[in-house]
Order: C-alpha cells, then structure tokens, then sequence
C-alpha cells in the first residue's frame, strides 16, 4: 500500500522539519500494545500535510483514562482519539474459551462489555469533542465450537456480531464518534498476516506491521474527510484506462471493452468509477487523442460504463497533461490538490508528479490491467465521513449547470439572466436534520469561505445549542433544478455584537448574488438580536483570494489587520442602513427574520 | 559487508543516529532511542527488508547488532 518500507518512513520522520505544520493530535487508549502503529500514523498525517503528535494511553487503562484521571490524554486540542480494545483482554471466554460458557454466561458477558463501552465512549465525550475512532471487536479465525458455532442462535461469530452493533449503535448516538471496521482489514491483508502471534506472546502487541499499516490507512480516510483533505475529482485517461488499445489506431470494434475477459478489466473498473460518480465524485477526462474519437467510442460502443453525461469535464487533444489538468481544475473550479489522475503511461504520471505535485496520481501499469478495479478502491482517497443527498445527485447538478451556462450565453446582460433563472433561496437555522450537510460544507468548502474554520458534527451542534451562538444555512434552488444546502454562516454573539465566525458558500452556486442575499440575512438577525455591530472576519489561505474584498463590498470598514494573526477584521455598524436584498430573485424565503 | 552495512543502515535509521555511530557493539544500552518497543520497530523492519521472519526466541536473544547479525548469518540471508 505504502512505497516506503518501515525503516524508510522512520528515517523520513526523523529528517522531516514538521514545526512550521499545523498540529494533529491522535490520543490512543487500548488494552494491547500497538506502538509499532505510531510511524505510520505519523507517516500519512505527513503526507497530507501535518505534524502528529501521538499520545498513548496505559496499557488497559481505558475505563480510568476515559473518565479523566490524566488530562493530558485527552483534552481539548484532541484530534482523535484512537480505541482498541481488543475482546481477548475484555472478556478473554468470549474471545478465547467460548466452549466454557452456558448460555446465561454469554448474556452476562455481552452486557458486562456494553457496559463497559457505555461508560468509556461516554467518559471520553466529557473530555474531548475531537473524533472518536473505535476499532470494533475482530471475528475469531477459527470459531470454539469450529463449524457448529455457525449452526447456532448465538455462536461465538454471533456474539461478536451483536457486539459490534451495539457498538455501532452507540457510537452513531454520539457526534464525531466512528466505527472503525477492523474485520474489512482483516480480510484485506488476511486472517494469518493480520496477527503476529510473536509478539502477542513477548508483549501483548497483536498485529503484525502490514495489519498496522492498514489499520492506520483505514483510519485517514476518516481524519482526511475531517480535515477536508478528501478529493473530489477523478481524471482518467482515456487509451489503456477505459479500455484497452488505442482508439485511434485500433478503432471502435479493436478496442477492449466488454463483459468477458480480455475486455472485462476495462468493464469493472468502469463500473467502480461510477460507483465515484454516484458518490458525487466529479469524473474528468484528459487524454492525447482527437476528441471526436472518444466521444464516439462514448455513444456507441455496447458496453460504455461511463456516458457522457458522467462527465464533468474534458480535456482531450495533444498538450501536455500537466496543463490539461490545470484546466480541469480551472473549469471546475477546484483545486489542484482535489484532483485524482489515473494514467497507464508511466511516462505521464512522472510529468505530472513534477510539474504538478499537489495532484495525487494513480499508476494503472499496462502489464496488470486486472489488477485497475482494485487500485482504485483501494486508494481511499475519496472516502467522506457523510454522503449528503447533495452529493448523490452532483451529476445532475453539473448537468444542470451546463443548462444554465447556455442559457447565459443566450441573455442580453447578467440581470436577464439571472432573472430567467427563477432562483428561490431559502435561508434557516440548523436543525438536526441540516447538520451533517453543514458540518460537510464546513470541512470541504475552500474558495468561497471567508475563515475556512472546519467544523465537526459534534462541534456544529454545539453551536446550534449554545445560547450565544447561531447557525444558519441557505438552500438554493432554480428551474433547472434544486441545488440543496449551498451555505453556511455562524454568528458568535457577545457584548452587542455579532461576530461572523464562518461565511462559506458551495463553489456552484457562485456569481449569482446568493451571498449578497446571506450577508442582508445575517445582518437583519443580528439587528434582531440586539447587536450594535457585526464583525467580518477573514482569514487568507492559498484559496480564497476570491473574497479578500467580500466585506468591504458588502459595507462593512475595515478594522484592523492583524498580520501576526494572519486575519483581518471589519465592521458593520447597525445604525447604517441595510441594502435591499437583489430583486432578481423570484423568491427570497426568510425562516430566521420573521 | 554489505550484510553488515545494511543491517547498521537499518538500526540507525529506525534508532535515529547516524550510521557512523552504529558499530556491532550497538545495543539498547549504547543507543538512547532502543528500548523494548523500538526494539519491536527494528524487527520489524530488518523482517520486512530481508524479508525473513524470526521465531520468538531470536527476536528476545538478538540484544545487539553482533547478535542481529549473527541471527540473519544463521538463517542464510547473505547481502
């Protein structure tokens, strides 16, 4: 999974200058050793750009760490907390000596151990709000009562299973908090790699050093979508990626492409990239080729996964794929660093790790086409803690957007436009329904987002109950199409004035005059609730140049900049009159003001 | 030689010293960072780069770079 061997990516930390990166602070509790997990952990927060700090809990000192006794385990600057109590050191017959419990054992087992999950998932929530990560209970390899245990009501399998969804069920009742599926990783590296029965034995440390690795991969794809590092967009080529051959030399009928071997490689990974596109995962192409080929082998070839109207965006001609990416990027108005390029050519996939490192490439080598669906799922890369309505129907939001683009090119001027859109905006406070979509918004949003604060289920719904605080989202829809939650803002109240803690937008929904709507909305709110001033806050990343000038364009003064801080600050004065909000609108729905 | 000059690659890059300071005399007493758990870490990884696997009695008698040596020596790993 990871090109670096273990001595390798020691070696790397121990070079690496990490004090300029923001912090990630992982606090483990277990009931095993898992040290050995630390470089990786370590490793993969590197890579995507941060410095880990590791804390690990006692040795099976859950319960008492849980309820506090060492706070510098878990506080308010946790990250995530990482569990892994491991069945055999809970309860060592469940796990171990099946064959010697009667069935009114098991049942006291079982809830002797929710319990004790109770009180540790409960303990630790007082202390921290950082992400729970909870690696769930493993299956024994090799059942006590060996086939019958699979015959009966309540086998050993059996009581894991309910185990783990007891587990899953109370993690679910608790914000932030995750189930983290060690039986998937398991049956990834396999049952006998998975445990190192050596030093299970020496030290009480159970997994081997390729289980750790994995383990610590399955737990960034959730600390990657915490920290909004999770990518939107594949880009594939086209030649040997969707099909084998050329299609400008092998022509429709000599490609590869079908349901039975040699074509079917071609054919499953086609199904997984729109499993991506039904995940809301943009779908790009970027190929050397003449484009009117490809679109051919699009329309007509009998066993096309990928229809055009999959694709977001397209780049096929004969310039290098470094730029042709940039476009892509560009066109979609996403970052470089959200994209994803798969390429046959190893040729290609150098250019573009050095012209363009900040893209994440794929290799599909020629040689193990059958080898292309397993490459992508493994990759993880697109993995989300949520899948919002909204990113289910991306596809047709894009293909709404097209509509909407030619429309555009068809009106006189912006306002007729705009206008003919009979856009409907509705703006709300959180409920508990919204919750998900805004926490999401708060973690991926990068260019319309005034403080690009990331924000967790858990740390939103805070907000939506604190009495000095309100949470507001926008709704847009138009007739084209209803585009769903598109925006955020927060409000922080204190001593007669509002500050604007976030202000973000979807990137689609840009350049219609939403976020003039939004910004009349918070004001009025903040008038309502007694506030003399509101303050805009807005804090500069390498993204969001495109509203360094938001606020002043909406009224407010400039305050102070605050270079050390990096931040800048304006205000807007309540005795000031408020603007009209745009009239262009067909209908502005207010569920906050009156 | 070369035997030799990977295995010291290996303790110094998991122990973090530099490879001059690593000798066959190295051991958890000569090297601050080697203590039970990095002693896991650098089994692991010799176990990965040779890719060899200890029994349990190896991993607990191997206490030095002369001993690591030794070990891999007996199990037939040559560069």
């Amino acid at each position: 999974m990871l090109n670096e061997t273990y001595a390798e990516i020691q070696d790397i930390l121990n070079k690496a200058k990490t004090d300029h990166l923001p912090k990630l602070n992982f606090s483990i509790l277990r009931n095993v050793i898992v040290e050995p997990i630390v470089p990786y952990l370590k490793f993969l927060a590197y890579k995507m750009g941060f410095a880990a700090e590791v804390r690990m809990g006692d040795y099976d000192n859950l319960v008492q760490e849980s309820l506090g006794v060492r706070e510098e385990i878990l506080n308010k600057e946790t990250d995530s907390v990482l569990i892994f109590m491991k069945l055999e050191n809970l309860s060592w017959t469940v796990a171990r000596n099946f064959t010697a419990l009667r069935t009114g054992d098991v049942q006291n087992e079982v809830l002797r151990v929710q319990e004790t999950i109770s009180t540790i998932l409960g303990g630790i929530r007082k202390q921290t709000d950082g992400m729970i990560l909870w690696h769930g209970f493993e299956f024994p390899l090799y059942p006590s009562f060996g086939i019958w245990d699979s015959q009966i009501p309540a086998g050993q399998v059996g009581t894991v299973v309910d185990l783990n969804n007891f587990l899953r069920k109370a993690l679910r009742s608790v914000p932030n908090a995750y189930y983290v599926d060690l039986n998937l990783c398991i049956a990834r590296v396999g049952g006998k790699r998975f445990y190192d029965d050596r030093y299970w034995h020496i030290g009480r440390a159970p997994y081997s050093r390729e289980a750790l690795c994995e383990i610590a991969s399955e737990d960034f794809k959730f600390i990657r979508s915490l920290k909004g590092k999770s990518r939107k967009c594949l880009v594939l080529d086209c030649d040997n990626v969707l099909w084998g051959g050329i299609i400008g030399e092998d022509g429709l009928s000599g490609i590869k492409l079908s349901k039975t071997y040699p074509g079917s490689p071609y054919y499953e990974f086609q199904q997984e990239v729109m499993n991506l596109y039904n995940r809301g995962i943009l779908i790009a192409l970027c190929s050397r080729n003449n484009a009117e080929d490809v679109w051919e082998v699009f329309r007509t070839h009998p066993d096309m996964v990928l229809k055009e109207e999959h694709i977001a965006a397209a780049e096929i001609n004969w310039e290098d794929k470094a730029t042709n990416l940039a476009k892509v990027a560009a066109n979609l108005n996403i970052g470089l660093d959200s994209l994803v390029f798969a390429d046959d050519s190893e040729f290609e996939v150098n250019l573009v790790r050095q012209a363009i490192p900040e893209v994440t490439v794929l290799h599909l080598p020629n040689d193990k086409t059958v080898e292309y669906r397993n490459i992508l799922v493994s990759c993880g890369l697109f993995d989300t803690l949520t899948i919002s309505v909204e990113d289910r129907e991306r596809g047709v939001m894009y293909k709404a957007e097209a509509q909407r683009k030619q429309l555009q090119g068809q009106a006189p001027d912006l306002e007729t436009y705009l206008r003919s859109l009979e856009m409907v905006v509705e703006v709300k406070f959180a409920d508990d329904f919204t919750l998900p979509r805004i926490a999401q918004l708060t973690q991926k949003t990068n260019q319309f987002n005034l403080t690009t604060r990331r924000y967790s289920e858990a740390d939103i719904k805070k907000y939506m109950e604190a009495e000095d605080a309100d949470v507001l989202s926008l709704q847009l829809a138009d007739k084209f199409g209803d585009s769903g939650l598109v925006g955020v803002c927060i409000l922080k109240y204190s001593e007669q004035k509002a500050v604007l803690d976030t202000l973000l937008l979807s990137c689609r929904v840009l350049g219609r005059g939403v976020e003039d709507v939004f910004v009349i909305q918070a004001l009025k709110l903040a008038k309502r609730r007694g506030c003399e001033g509101v303050i805009g806050e807005f804090c500069p990343t390498k993204k969001n140049a495109q509203v360094k000038d938001f606020f002043p364009k909406q009224g407010f003064e400039p305050l102070s900049r605050s270079s050390k801080e990096a931040k800048e600050t304006y205000l807007f004065l309540m005795n000031k009159p408020l603007r009209e909000e745009p009239s262009y609108f067909k209908e502005i729905r207010s569920l906050i003001c009156e | 030689m070369m035997l030799k000059e990977q295995v010291f690659r290996i303790i110094s890059q998991v122990m973090n010293v530099s490879s001059e300071e690593v000798n066959e005399g190295s051991s958890p007493e000569s090297l601050e960072r080697w203590d039970s758990f990095q002693h896991i870490n650098l089994v692991l990884a010799l176990e990965e780069e040779f890719k060899i696997r200890f029994t349990d009695e190896e991993i607990i008698q191997m206490r030095n770079a002369s001993m690591i040596l030794e070990t891999l020596r007996n199990k037939g790993v040559k560069t």
